[in-house]
């Protein structure tokens, strides 16, 4: 590997001591994983009650190719576009002398506040014949908005809303680039393009590669928006199923989606390891130089304007248009209180918090673990995000009814929840910032006499921060918007935000919908702009 | 997000026979004061509901009704009133299916007003989530729930091979006809929801829709439209298939596509597509063209229905008495005051739902249940909706 590994033997230390620790660390990383598999022993034992011939049927329909299909390519879609989008954004807002730049650097993250499922129905209701948006338009002269559905509209919603995950990757990543390499090819007579292409890019791709993995799981598993916008995919299949009471055949298609998730688990883990592997390490202060837009400055402005429009000001101001206005639905009174809003934020909070502590351990392990296996903990945690809600949830009451049922209907039982479906988020966050983090500084404190213990919480823990806090405010932020599990775990009289969204929907008044939708993103909006400019990255 | 739990749908159990249209005392909602008959509850253990004992305030049908379009001129309900009924007080727990847009919780909120006494802790939750729910717990004998009110009677009659329910009695439930309950009594019909084919009117009059659902494709079939992704009408295949075979329903779906039925995303698109003369019929729940003529002013639409076939399905919303309930009989008088006059009332004049007890006039110009000439199958079978994903699949739909 690399110069580093050398310090890694402290003289000083008896190999039994230090095997212990591994060990120790190993074991907590193992037990950590496997209770976020345990909703899984649920699907397993239900697909297994699927004869062989039956399940090989099911698997070579047309229909389930076309959907496998569907699938693959939304994703591939979605992914791409994120890349396209989240890269440049990260780009400008670290690299370059974009005016309002700590403007742009929190806002490019904001669209994370925003459910898909609220994205695609703004969007839904916005175009087409009879949409918001040629009611607001017709007094400027444009009579019709095309009707945005299908691929085109999956794809265009889900980029807008999980691009962030790739913008805060990537521009974690600049941020430790080492400037001196590109000074250097610049010298040796390279354009400024071609170092970006053979010094920056290599650098940047394992951190573009961790947010595309959570963009391409996402997609994966998320049901709200192709749903809305009737596009076919694995989530809508699976839901069919269940509806028709067939457990069995959802759980088959439950573990496909499981093995897709395997594939795009791999692949990342393969751009990875192509890289040198060091590229994460901060070795200094040296950041590249900031580079001049020049006439650039305009068009970068409109992809930033255009980006912040369509995702942050189309949603709110579309519910903001059906807030208060009566869409024909059924009527139904139930009434809205601020105690959701609370209730969503402590679940949340809890989520957040119990997740970074969970994927400390696998983070560290995965990290900086010499055994090849020593990832298989931290990769194993990310099977949770890429199971649909419905399925994860029934999951989990099997296993809480059935294991530890005083965990039912407690809060504890919601934490849970989210900790296994969002807390891969908090994995990658932490697992990046401890790669940043020198190897060396951790060997000098334990060659000046700390413990292992104490140099981690002395060196370490400041220097991850970062990560702990973007970890945190990641599964804070999807916790805020689970709403699948959510209706099947809670206990009478606890509804979150997002219950209550699905409460009111299902009188079909949008009206009714706007407001709890809007505080969702309101109080959303909040914790991010509080974490962002408390700790994260902006000061840079 | 899931759409396809939003509405009534879904299906299962009770055997369709003809029903005696018994007449309860006429309790004229606003005059009649409250005696207590029939007192069956004891003190309920742990915190649950109980019945008989506790205060009650006076109310009136109005609240019930609300101010929907078609109140106006409707004659006074009879059946049991809620007055006649022991108080309820103490706390329930409700597993409430579907969404209805937290109607079925304002007709608790009404309930709670009645009974100052009275806490209604409902968790409400797409029907095939609570059924799966509730199946979990049984299985692990840890019923949390008193009462299960699904929009789906599927659901219902999964909850109750799970051994999760208690029996009915049959004094509580008599009022409901047969073909709406459950044989063995483990759950009860609160509200129907029938079959229909909405047409518009200034392209054909009643006379031109066929009287079978077999006679359409090469009548109507091709100007008209169907939701196929949508539960009730998957429940209809599923009626079909029961009637006949599943070849037949095959047969019938190849033929409907290849007459050119469109296709929509839900069964209200379909109603307002005929009412705003994109189609000249469809297949929807009876309720829907009754909403588009609620938010329309004077719409061409009316419904027609089949005789005796799938098309006629009628199919129910029920409750349950659940095995976490330790109060049988105070749990069992919730589920009277469910098909109380009032609350009848309520579904049919805030949900636009079929009544479930003779005394209870369906909204508008609808014809009564029993006007109906519904199939003769048991709803309970309706639940095989795998096997019309099959058949659906095997036509070439999309499910």
């Amino acid at each position: 590997m690399s110069a580093t590994d050398r310090f890694e033997r402290v003289p000083s230390l008896p190999s039994s001591t230090r095997d212990r620790q591994s060990l120790v660390l190993t074991l907590l990383a193992g037990s950590i994983a496997l209770t976020l598999l345990t909703p899984m022993l649920w699907v397993v034992l239900q697909a297994s009650q699927v004869p062989l011939d039956r399940i090989l049927e099911i698997l070579l329909r047309q229909e389930t190719l076309d959907i496998v299909l569907n699938t693959v390519v939304l994703v591939t879609a979605v992914t791409i576009g994120s890349v396209l989008v989240g890269v440049p954004l990260a780009m400008l807002t670290v690299q370059t002398d974009l005016p309002f730049r700590r403007f742009w650097t929190v806002l490019a993250a904001m669209p994370l506040v925003i459910p898909s499922y609220i994205g695609a129905f703004a969007f839904i209701s916005a175009t087409g014949q009879g949409g918001a948006f040629t009611d607001i338009l017709a007094p400027i002269g444009i009579e019709q908005i095309p009707e945005i559905d299908g691929l085109v509209g999956s794809v265009i919603v889900l980029t807008l809303f999980t691009y962030p995950y790739v913008y805060l990757t990537t521009r974690a990543s600049l941020l430790s680039l080492d400037g001196r390499a590109i000074e250097a090819a610049r010298s040796l007579n390279h354009s400024r393009l071609s170092a970006f292409r053979r010094v920056t890019l290599p650098q940047l791709v394992p951190g573009i590669a961790a947010g595309a993995l959570l963009v391409a799981l996402y997609t994966l598993s998320d049901f709200g928006t192709p749903a809305l916008m009737q596009y076919d995919v694995f989530t809508r299949m699976i839901y069919v199923e269940y509806d028709a009471w067939r457990l069995d055949y959802a759980s088959i298609f439950s573990l496909l989606l499981v093995g897709m998730a395997i594939v795009i688990l791999a692949a990342e883990s393969r751009i990875e390891r192509t890289d040198e592997g060091e590229a994460y390490v901060n070795r200094g202060t040296d950041r590249p130089g900031t580079i001049s837009l020049g006439r650039w400055k305009g068009p970068a402005l409109a992809f930033c304007s255009t980006v912040a429009l369509l995702a942050l000001i189309v949603p709110p101001a579309i519910l903001l248009y059906w807030l208060g206005r009566s869409t024909g639905g059924i009527g139904g009174s139930y009434e809205f209180q601020w105690i959701y809003a609370w209730n969503s934020v402590y679940v949340s909070s809890l989520a957040a918090g119990v997740s970074v502590l969970a994927a400390l351990p696998l983070a560290y392990l995965s990290a900086r673990g010499e055994s090849r296996w020593a990832s298989l903990p931290e990769r194993s945690s990310y099977v949770g995000y890429a199971v649909p809600g419905v399925v994860l949830g029934l999951g989990l009451l099997y296993f809480t009814l059935h294991y530890v049922d005083s965990l039912y209907y407690t809060v504890d039982i919601l934490v849970f929840a989210y900790v296994v479906r969002f807390m891969p988020q908090a994995v990658g966050t932490l697992r990046s910032s401890v790669l940043q983090t020198d190897r060396k500084l951790v060997e000098a404190a334990r060659t000046l006499g700390h413990s292992s213990l104490s140099a981690f919480r002395k060196v370490v823990l400041p220097l991850v921060m970062p990560g702990v806090i973007a970890g945190a405010a990641l599964v804070f932020l999807t916790s805020m918007k689970e709403m699948a599990a959510t209706l099947l775990l809670r206990y009478p009289g606890f509804e979150t935000l997002a219950t209550y969204i699905w409460l009111v929907r299902s009188s079909a008044d949008y009206g009714d919908a706007a407001l709890p939708a809007l505080v969702l993103i309101g109080v959303s909006g909040l914790s991010m702009l509080v974490l962002l400019w408390r700790g994260y990255d902006v000061q840079e | 997000m899931t759409d396809h739990d939003s509405d009534f749908d879904g299906g299962a159990s009770g055997g369709r026979e003809t029903s005696s249209r018994r007449r309860f005392l006429a309790a004229s909602g606003v005059t009649a004061v409250g005696a207590v008959a029939g007192c069956l509850g004891g003190p309920g253990g742990n915190g649950d509901g109980s019945s008989g004992d506790g205060e009650m305030n006076e109310f009136s049908l109005g609240s019930f009704q609300g101010s929907g379009p078609f109140v106006g001129s409707r004659p006074e309900p009879s059946g049991t009133s809620i007055r006649d009924l022991p108080n309820l007080s103490g706390t329930f727990g409700v597993a409430l299916g579907g969404g209805e847009g937290g109607l079925y919780i304002d007709l608790f909120e009404e309930l709670e007003e009645i009974y100052p006494d009275l806490t209604i802790e409902h968790r409400t939750a797409p029907s095939t989530d609570l059924a799966n729910t509730i199946k979990q717990e049984a299985d692990a004998d840890n019923v949390q729930q008193d009462i299960f009110l699904s929009v789906d009677a599927g659901s219902l009659g999964v909850v109750s091979e799970a051994g999760a329910t208690q029996q009915l009695s049959a004094d509580a439930i008599s009022s409901v006809p047969s073909a709406f309950k459950d044989d063995e009594r483990n759950w009860v019909g609160v509200a129907g929801r029938a079959r229909a084919v909405p047409y518009n009117t200034n392209e054909l009059s009643a006379s031109d829709v066929p009287s079978t659902v077999q006679e359409f494709p090469d009548t109507l079939g091709g100007s008209m439209g169907w939701a196929p992704s949508y539960g009730a009408f998957q429940s209809f295949i599923t009626a079909m298939r029961l009637i006949h075979d599943d070849e037949t329903a095959i047969q019938w779906l190849e033929d409907m596509q290849n007459a050119g039925v469109e296709t929509y995303a839900d069964e209200f698109q379909v109603s307002q597509a005929v009412a705003d003369g994109n189609l000249n019929a469809g297949f929807a729940n009876h309720y829907y063209a009754l909403r588009v003529k609620a938010w329309n002013d004077d719409p061409p639409i009316e419904l027609a229905f089949t005789e005796g076939d799938a098309g006629a399905l009628v199919n129910v919303s029920g409750a349950a008495v659940l095995t976490g309930a330790d109060d049988t009989a105070a749990a069992t008088d919730f589920v009277r005051h469910l098909l109380s006059a009032e609350a009848q009332e309520f579904f049919a004049t805030r949900t636009y739902a079929y009544p479930m007890i003779p005394g209870v006039q369906p909204v508008g110009d609808l014809p009564t249940v029993d006007e109906l000439d519904a199939p003769d199958i048991d709803l309970t079978e309706l639940s095989d909706r795998g096997g019309t994903l099959d058949v659906m699949r095997e036509a070439g739909l999309s499910v």
